[in-house]
């Protein structure tokens, strides 16, 4: 199978627990990844993500290609970071990944955080072969992006299953009420 | 159906781009289809996480001390144990999440309960207290004794001596 290189790519690390944040960049270097910066909560993020819009220089990079993220941490979680990235006015980049690492007890919580518009969960306890999936299913599987009155994300609807209740969605891509933009 | 020449309102936008990170990833040749990182990278992740985790029990004690003394803490200072309560939980937050990576979900599982113990509706009784207690030794006996996965026998008996304590001191 051919080869990606991640090279080029730059991840910001956002946890604020010490060893976990040194495993998760350790592990990502290894793997290759050209940039990494980390950031001990959502806050600190949202800064940051400012700071590379507005002094590249300074930042040290000129983009973020990968959020990941803890979701409990204070006092700006990740759910609150995921949110700025994307709703806020002033976000840098609303369509960028975002990687929410999620503990054990928060698994009925996911729902709440995909309505939100996240990318991929990383679940802990995690091992480097799920966080390399996770950056391969960032690579190799993105998603449209849907804005409706009520979400802005990827497209929640990963696989096309049928649905027992029968179809709810009620407009397609010749719909006169939907507008596609490419780039 | 729209009126001929009235146009609907936009009520959903799709948003297609390229696929730029598969262009950074696979190089300016590109590929079409699933690509991988080498076996020999990932290798060396996994070599650098196992590196990680010999260190793990170390950090892991170093946690262990601040729980006992913000316990002793909440012995001497009775009336400030609101404080010391949210110091406990925090670094309970801190060792759950890291536990089962390293190998020893044990220390997760006590690590959460005593989470939930110390939450801010929690009660602060010298019952509470010792309960508390009861959480860190038994983290102590996990680390000193390298307890790791579920533990089997020991495991079993250290969360059965837990579970014990918090029946003893009928707090909840």
């Amino acid at each position: 199978m051919a080869k990606y290189d991640l090279e080029r790519f730059s991840i910001l690390i956002v946890e604020d627990n010490l060893f976990i944040r040194a495993l998760i960049a350790n592990s990502l270097k290894t793997m290759g990844v050209g940039r990494l910066f980390t950031c001990e909560d959502g806050g600190e993020a949202i800064e940051f993500l400012k700071l590379v819009k507005t002094d590249p220089m300074k930042a040290g990079t000129m983009t973020i290609d990968i959020i990941v993220s803890d979701w409990q941490m204070s006092p700006v979680d990740g759910m609150m970071l995921l949110r700025w990235v994307r709703r806020h006015k002033d976000s840098t980049d609303r369509f960028i990944p975002f990687i929410m690492i999620t503990a054990f007890s928060e698994a009925e919580r996911v729902a709440e955080a995909r309505d939100l518009g996240v990318t991929e969960f990383l679940s802990k306890p995690f091992s480097i072969e799920s966080v390399w999936k996770k950056i391969l299913a960032v690579i190799d599987r993105p998603r449209q992006f849907v804005h409706t009155a009520t979400y802005f994300g990827p497209d929640r609807r990963r696989q096309d299953l049928g649905h027992e209740d029968g179809e709810r969605r009620t407009l397609d891509d010749r719909s006169p009420e939907v507008e596609i933009i490419r780039g | 159906m729209a009126e001929p020449g009235v146009k609907p309102k936009v009520k959903v936008r799709f948003y297609r781009f390229q696929n730029r990170l598969k262009e950074k990833a696979a190089g300016a040749a590109g590929f079409k289809g699933s690509g991988e990182i080498s076996a020999d990278l990932l290798a060396k992740a996994e070599a650098a996480l196992q590196q990680m985790s010999e260190d793990y029990p170390d950090w892991v004690s170093k946690l262990v001390d601040r729980l006992y003394e913000q316990h002793r803490r909440c012995v001497d200072t009775p009336g400030q144990r609101r404080s010391f309560f949210e110091e406990l939980r925090r670094v309970a937050h801190d060792m759950r999440g890291q536990g089962g990576t390293f190998g020893y979900p044990l220390i997760s599982e006590v690590a959460e309960s005593l989470y939930q113990f110390t939450g801010p509706h929690s009660g602060q009784s010298d019952n509470h207290i010792e309960v508390i207690k009861a959480h860190i030794d038994a983290m102590r006996v996990i680390i000193r004794n390298r307890v790791k996965g579920d533990g089997g026998a020991i495991g079993e008996q250290l969360l059965k001596a837990l579970r014990a304590a918090i029946e003893k001191y009928n707090v909840k």
